[in-house]
């Protein structure tokens, strides 16, 4: 007779295996290593809670010490490698495959053991594929996640970064998988119920808070007089005649000097109210002088970031809270929403080629998708009309007819046209090809694809691909605005004048503005005392990025 | 208010002199560029990275020089060496007094010996300006801070102004990381780094005669204070400075954390130091801080 309940016993046998170095459901740090050597089996699924920000490392150390004569051949199924034991597990041969999204500190020795072999690849995922395929097919067996509290019942409290875990926890524990909990403390009642104590099965105490990374501080000494003409580009020739109202920021700073440019420049042009209201944002640092001017409406988080929780307590109306008053960041959601309800991502990129394809890994380091492609991506799906959307899909295809044209989003790229140490920035082959080619990948990984980026912003000008008829006309908007760098010195002189004179390309003076203009003077925050400023002291910005 | 962090080496000439006084030598059109970075392929400033000249302030003449901190980080090359050293000299043909706008991370690495026989030659210079009791006014404010020989040069001065972004010392962070590791001194935590090296530190231990705030004004005025103060340099100077700097070592060289200095100072609340507005900071600091003094 067919079983029908073996994942339900094997879970029952893994409660039963631990349970014997547990008091209820507590495990104390020191039985730690023989509790995992006792709930794990060779070949199960994990999903070592590693996300954007927020990291299980104390369990990821304990996984890292198990003994792989006993413990081998896990399958890895996490969102971010961020921790050197996230790898140091692969290199120590306790486990074997590996599913991700995002691996930004560990991209160059991710890159190195791939070629070495060391690290069987399943596939490289942005958040949303992953979190899908949680439920299909890469479902964990066990899940070792992340929390600020617990109470002895299990109910836990994620705090401000709750980001990755309900989805994960989702996923597991409602399909036979056992959850393992590090929490800081463990408390009488926790200040709110994130995750419910019937999906937890084991609480390790930490007795200190878990790792976060702060990812998205720019530090607005450090954004140059470029990058600020680049930004008021994006805001007087997208932002204003788009009306984008709802969008997701990437975490560059070219981005970030739009954030500190709409209390000022923004204002000068009449702005306010009229752009910029909704977003799908991480509590950016940089964005809290235009939320104390007003041009906010409401922001909902992936995750959360360091040095923000008292300002987002103190601001309950723009961001989302729990009954507690903290933040309550979810990423399968806030990716969802950005995706389906922003009329616009506007993000940098490492290189750009001459169909527009980008991509941020170079031949040594992969830094793997995160969240960028589902936000840099024209969702098939939308069915909502808004006067962005609508205007985009009219310049795409202006001979259909309106009541059957799908609308687009705006996928914009900004950057200089020679990056970091004077990189430059388009190139006419992507280094992902060659890494496809070294690794024998069947797909290159391009961050963002050609076909859905709408509009590239440089130093030089706005090139709008939207309004591009075939894929010379593509090239040339593309040369059009690539500078100095060889892509650009490479144009077709006369054919990129007409695309100006159709509007294709815009300069600086095309939108009336001075490149003069661009000055550090014009930023509502000029360091990162200034945002702590202006956020009447509430922002407590991490040592790192201090200047006092 | 206009921050003096901000500003480039000629918006912090324009702010501090008095309007239209300013008459530059040597100027960027004549290109007067360094002979070395070429070799290295490296691209030149028509100023070498610092702006000399004569102007007024308040009224009075004042030699001035302003480094650009900009430009390879405001470092000592050959040119940009002999434009302080010649404008010293200057000083003391005219007696005029002197500002050196701090904004330096020492000497210029593709010119070392060149940067280092010009830190000697201007710190005799300023020697030698002092016993004629020409004032010598250094200001630090600026986003590479006053180190290496900028350093060496500072604590020659008769006075020294200094904001709470300034950073003053001899080895940058970035060296004792490198050379001693992270575990001596940790680069990254800015933090750190500023309680050790920044302005409201060298103010407290008499680093720094004069703290402003973050401000072209406020340098303004305290350029102003600055060049009424004494500025001779003598034998009884030197043996008084010996004295002090012997007593701030037994009270101080065993701390390790700037917080303690400041305890042991009778700073309250120590660990609120960092966070204070000027108004607050010099209000607890002024009376309790060591006295300012030439050993820097």
């Amino acid at each position: 007779m067919t079983a029908w309940d073996t994942q339900k016993k094997a879970r029952y046998g893994r409660i039963e295996a631990g349970s014997r170095f547990a008091e209820g459901k507590v495990v104390s740090k020191d039985s730690l290593p023989r509790f995992l050597d006792a709930v794990l089996k060779p070949g199960d699924r994990v999903c070592l809670e590693g996300d954007n920000q927020k990291q299980a490392d104390l369990l990821a150390g304990a996984l890292a010490g198990l003994d792989p004569a006993r413990i081998h051949d896990l399958h890895m199924v996490q969102s971010g490698v961020v921790l050197p034991e996230h790898l140091d597990i692969f290199e120590k041969g306790i486990a074997r495959k590996l599913d991700y999204s995002y691996s930004g500190p560990q991209s160059a020795r991710i890159a190195r053991m791939l070629f070495g072999g060391q690290i069987e690849l399943g596939a490289v995922h942005t958040y949303l594929e992953l979190f899908a395929r949680y439920f299909i097919d890469l479902t964990p067996n066990v899940a070792l996640i992340a929390a600020v509290s617990a109470d002895r019942d299990g109910n836990l409290y994620t705090g401000p970064n709750t980001e990755d875990t309900p989805t994960v926890v989702e996923a597991t524990s409602f399909k036979g998988g056992l959850v393992v909990a590090q929490v800081a403390e463990i408390v009488d009642k926790v200040p709110r119920v994130d995750i419910p104590g019937d999906q937890v099965h084991f609480l390790v105490e930490a007795k200190k808070p878990f790792y976060v990374e702060p990812l998205f501080t720019r530090d607005p000494g450090a954004i140059t007089e470029t990058q600020i003409l680049t930004a008021m580009l994006a805001i007087k020739g997208l932002y204003q005649p788009y009306g984008i109202t709802r969008l997701n920021h990437g975490i560059g700073f070219n981005t970030a000097a739009i954030e500190l440019l709409l209390p000022t420049y923004g204002e000068k042009l009449g702005l306010r109210g009229k752009i910029c209201t909704h977003w799908a944002l991480n509590p950016h640092p940089t964005l809290i002088p235009a939320i104390e001017a007003g041009w906010v409406e409401q922001i909902h988080s992936f995750g959360s970031e360091v040095g923000m929780d008292r300002y987002i307590e103190a601001r309950p109306d723009i961001y989302f809270t729990g009954a507690d008053g903290s933040l309550r960041s979810h990423r399968a959601f806030c990716q969802t929403a950005g995706l389906y309800a922003c009329d616009m991502f506007i993000g940098s990129t490492l290189q750009i080629d001459l169909s527009g394809h980008s991509s941020t890994v170079t031949t040594s380091r992969i830094a793997g998708f995160g969240g960028a492609p589902n936000m840099g991506s024209d969702p098939r799906g939308r069915r909502h009309p808004s006067e962005a959307w609508l205007k985009a899909g009219e310049e795409a295809d202006p001979a259909s007819p309106a009541p059957l044209r799908r609308g687009r989003k705006l996928v914009v790229q900004i950057g200089e046209t020679f990056g970091e140490k004077n990189v430059p920035t388009f190139v006419e082959r992507l280094d992902a090809l060659e890494l496809a080619d070294k690794l024998k990948l069947d797909l290159a990984p391009i961050m963002v694809y050609g076909d859905d980026v709408t509009h590239i912003v440089t130093e030089e000008g706005i090139a709008n691909l939207l309004l591009c008829r075939d894929a010379d006309e593509r090239e040339q908007a593309i040369r059009g605005v690539a500078g100095y760098t060889d892509v650009g010195r490479g144009r077709d002189r006369k054919m990129v004048e007409k695309l100006r004179e159709r509007g294709i390309i815009r300069h600086p003076e095309d939108l009336g503005i001075d490149p003069l203009d661009a000055d550090r003077r014009m930023l509502a925050a000029r360091s990162i005392k200034d945002l702590m400023l202006a956020s009447g002291g509430l922002y407590d910005p991490p040592s790192r990025f201090r200047n006092w | 208010m206009s921050s003096w962090y901000e500003a480039s080496a000629r918006q912090r000439i324009d702010a501090l002199a008095d309007p239209d006084s300013f008459e530059e030598f040597i100027g960027p059109e004549e290109r007067e560029v360094s002979p070395h970075l070429a070799l290295f392929d490296l691209p030149e400033q028509f100023d070498d990275g610092i702006v000399v000249g004569r102007a007024r302030l308040s009224g009075q003449p004042v030699l001035v020089a302003a480094q650009e901190g900009r430009f390879m980080g405001g470092a000592f090359g050959e040119v940009h060496g002999a434009k302080l050293t010649g404008l010293l000299r200057a000083a003391r043909t005219l007696r005029c007094p002197v500002l050196i706008l701090f904004d330096t991370g020492g000497v210029r690495l593709q010119e070392a010996n060149a940067g280092e026989m010009a830190i000697a030659e201007i710190m005799r210079e300023i020697v030698l300006a002092r016993a004629d009791d020409i004032p010598v006014v250094g200001l630090i404010g600026g986003r590479a801070g006053c180190f290496g020989g900028g350093g060496l040069i500072a604590g020659c001065c008769s006075t020294l102004v200094i904001s709470e972004h300034g950073r003053l010392s001899v080895t940058g962070p970035e060296v004792i990381e490198t050379n001693r590791g992270a575990d001596e001194f940790d680069s990254k935590d800015r933090a750190l780094v500023w309680r050790v090296t920044g302005g409201k530190h060298r103010y407290l231990i008499g680093g720094a005669d004069l703290f402003v705030e973050d401000d072209v004004a406020a340098f303004r005025r305290a350029a102003i204070e600055g060049l009424s103060r004494r500025a001779a340099l003598d034998i009884l100077t030197l043996a008084d400075e010996q004295k002090r700097l012997e007593h701030r070592l037994k009270r101080f060289g065993a701390m390790t954390e700037p917080r303690d200095v400041w305890a042991a100072l009778g700073v309250l609340r120590p660990e609120t130091v960092s966070g204070l507005a000027t108004e607050a900071f010099l209000a607890e600091g002024l009376h309790k801080r060591e006295n300012a003094h030439d050993a820097r």
